[in-house]
């Protein structure tokens, strides 16, 4: 699962959250839980206490305190109802103090004596080893000026219980009521969300080729509607730039191709004139050369327009790199074996890709006259494709004067020449490389160059391989 | 033979118009679509040439007019634009062929005799220029008696010049007929070209058959004109 995805990221906020809260609320609960089952159970011993002293210590005074242990044990049996009863006088002499309960759930003997108050009633939680007493304490007036104390208490043990119950119970329920919120928001966010993957899928496939497509617009009302309005509008923006751009292409190449044509063909005209003197006749060549110069230019640049505006390529079809790469090669040959330079080509396997075959020729052409042109008489240019993964490698080394490192990063420029003085002789306007890099935009290849001057330069273009080639790769190898 | 030039650049119809009549044809002229089609109605010609981009009644629209109405006489588009797609529209609604500018005059000068003598002419099997010999069957080359090998390139080169002597062809149209577009910019291959082929058929002999015009490109044998 994609972590970060929208739909993971709110669903786990929401978790998270939903699990804070339930925990918190669930430890509230217990807290007001423990607190009013004590509360009550002290409420309880004091009643006790009070009862205990109103029958009890009425009575003192006529039957002495002899008789109280009698009395309470006959009447209250503590021992056998888990209870604590403790009575004392005023200065602390215990009178009566109940026996070890049947349960075991604490030593009355080890109960410490209550604190000195002159509160009639007093309720404290006592901590001891075996765990805690809740006790409740009353006061009480002897007729004389004496007066008593009767303590009455009763371990937590119940209401400990009791809340571990219920933390038990929360344990259970709030992990699945979690996972069933969970859930729940999982499946209310993907389906908020499917609309987004529709839009991005759709946005994915919108290209300069089809700028007249549209996202679909799902009529909810929703911030998801006009977020697809919004891109709807911006597609349309897009594609009226598109077209302007198109318009500007068609135009220019009107108004310049034809004022060049009249140029061309007056000069032609006079240039085949036999009677003219050499002089005149080098002027008009030289000016048909400039001619020359700038046709290629404006052809070059127009091209470039083109590529950028992502003219449709009505010929994309599926080849073979390799064969292009070594036809060509075939082609050029001459070229090199003009400078006593040595073509070689590496090609072990046929490697499918698709595209539009001439432009690829192209690029192919355009780098190996690269090299040709900056490779010294005698020396050696290779040529190797190779798949790597699912792509064709295509790489153009030279051993030839190769290209500074500062210049490296333009070299893909329109215009850009590393040395004026030198490239300008071998002849091209600093075209070559952009339209390279342009038509390889169009494949969806990226070409990049790296070069140790006096040493060569290496040209790499990296072009998906056609669809349905992966499986051949692994039965190659 | 009558050709009309309907062309709205007036500089490029005067040129077109001197170089056809150069080649002794009789030719029309209208600058716009409606006086093209007025022209194209009225009289009965060997061959038309058609600028898409003019003023007034669309290339387009005049090609489909004329086609409406005789369905016989070649038409040879001219255009400045070169989208494929638009080239195959024209040839669908009736134009026979199709050349974009900036061109050169020799191609223009070729393509107007090729649609002239259309299905009329056959191709000679054996073209001479002098005393070479090209037979474009066997594909064999001979000059002064004397066989001469070639690369398959190199006989390409010759026999696109003899199949026009005297003709002076630029070297983008060499390229484009001998190669293909992928190597257009790569002009000096032609060069290249060229010296290996005169080293084969022009170095063992006295007299030189390739002529080089600078600026314009190269042909086989004297300008006939001249």
């Amino acid at each position: 699962m994609n972590t970060r995805s929208l739909s993971f990221r709110l669903v786990a906020w929401y978790a998270g959250l939903l699990t804070i809260v339930f925990v918190a609320l669930g430890g509230l609960t217990l807290i007001l839980l423990r607190h009013y089952l004590e509360s009550a159970l002290l409420d309880t011993q004091v009643r006790r206490a009070r009862q205990i002293a109103d029958t009890l210590m009425a009575a003192v005074a006529r039957t002495g305190e002899a008789a109280v242990p009698g009395e309470i044990e006959d009447l209250y049996s503590p021992e056998a109802n888990d209870r604590f009863i403790r009575i004392a006088r005023a200065d602390g002499t215990v009178i009566y103090v109940s026996g070890k309960p049947r349960d075991g759930s604490f030593e009355p003997a080890a109960v410490p004596a209550a604190p000195a108050s002159r509160d009639p009633i007093l309720v404290r939680k006592e901590n001891l080893r075996t765990g805690s007493l809740l006790i409740g304490a009353v006061t009480y007036p002897a007729g004389d000026s004496s007066r008593y104390r009767v303590e009455v208490g009763v371990s937590t043990e119940r209401t400990d219980q009791t809340v571990q119950q219920v933390l038990l119970l929360l344990a259970i329920a709030l992990p699945i009521a979690v996972c069933v919120a969970v859930s729940g928001g999982f499946v209310l966010v993907r389906r908020a969300l499917k609309p987004v993957d529709a839009l991005s899928a759709k946005a994915a496939q919108i290209t300069q080729l089809n700028p007249s497509e549209r996202l679909p617009v799902s009529r909810t009302g929703d911030e998801l509607e006009r977020l697809s309005v919004a891109l709807n509008q911006m597609i349309t923006r897009l594609e009226e730039a598109i077209q302007s751009s198109k318009r500007f292409v068609a135009d220019a190449s009107h108004e310049l191709r034809t004022p060049l044509t009249v140029l061309r063909g007056e000069l032609e005209e006079l240039a085949q004139d036999a009677q003219l003197r050499e002089h005149t006749r080098e002027s008009l060549g030289s000016m048909l050369e400039e001619v020359d110069r700038l046709s290629e230019v404006v052809e070059s640049l127009l091209a470039l327009s083109k590529l950028d505006a992502g003219e449709a390529n009505a010929e994309w079809v599926r080849f073979d790199l390799a064969e292009l790469v070594a036809s060509t090669a075939g082609q050029i040959s001459l070229l090199a074996e003009d400078k006593a330079i040595a073509v070689v080509c590496e090609a072990p396997q046929p490697v499918p890709v698709e595209g539009d075959r001439a432009r690829m020729k192209q690029v192919v052409v355009n780098l190996l006259d690269n090299a040709i042109k900056y490779t010294p008489r005698g020396g050696r240019v290779l040529l190797r494709i190779t798949r790597d993964g699912a792509q064709a490698v295509l790489e153009v080394v030279d051993n030839g004067v190769g290209i500074p490192a500062e210049a490296l990063p333009h070299m893909f420029k329109r215009f850009f020449r590393v040395d004026n003085s030198r490239s300008r002789d071998q002849g091209g306007a600093g075209l070559g490389l952009s339209i390279v890099k342009s038509i390889c935009a169009a494949h969806g290849a990226q070409v990049d160059v790296t070069s140790i001057p006096g040493e060569g330069s290496c040209f790499r273009v990296r072009q998906p391989l056609a669809r349905g080639t992966s499986a051949d790769v692994i039965a190659d190898s | 033979m009558r050709i009309l030039i309907v062309e709205d650049e007036k500089k490029l119809c005067e040129l077109i118009e001197r170089a056809l009549k150069a080649e002794r044809y009789a030719v029309d002229a209208a600058p716009d679509g409606s006086a093209g089609w007025g022209l194209a109605e009225s009289y009965d010609y060997d061959l038309i040439i058609l600028d898409l981009m003019l003023p007034g009644l669309s290339g387009t629209e005049l090609l489909r007019r004329i086609r409406r109405r005789n369905h016989q006489v070649p038409i040879l588009i001219l255009t400045a634009k070169d989208a494929t797609e638009e080239k195959v529209q024209n040839f669908e609604a009736g134009a026979d062929d199709y050349l974009t500018k900036p061109f050169a005059f020799a191609e223009l000068l070729i393509r107007v005799k090729a649609l002239l003598r259309r299905g009329s002419v056959s191709r000679a099997s054996v073209l001479r220029v002098g005393d070479l010999e090209v037979d474009r069957l066997s594909q064999h080359v001979k000059r002064a008696g004397k066989r001469i090998e070639l690369t398959p390139k190199e006989y390409a080169l010759l026999e696109y010049l003899a199949a026009n002597p005297g003709r002076v062809f630029s070297r983008t149209m060499i390229i484009e007929h001998v190669w293909d577009q992928s190597f257009e910019g790569l002009t000096n291959i032609v060069d290249v070209y060229v010296r290996h082929l005169r080293g084969k058929i022009d170095d063992p002999f006295p007299t030189k058959l390739i002529r080089t015009v600078r600026g314009v490109g190269y042909g086989l044998g004297e300008n006939p004109d001249a």
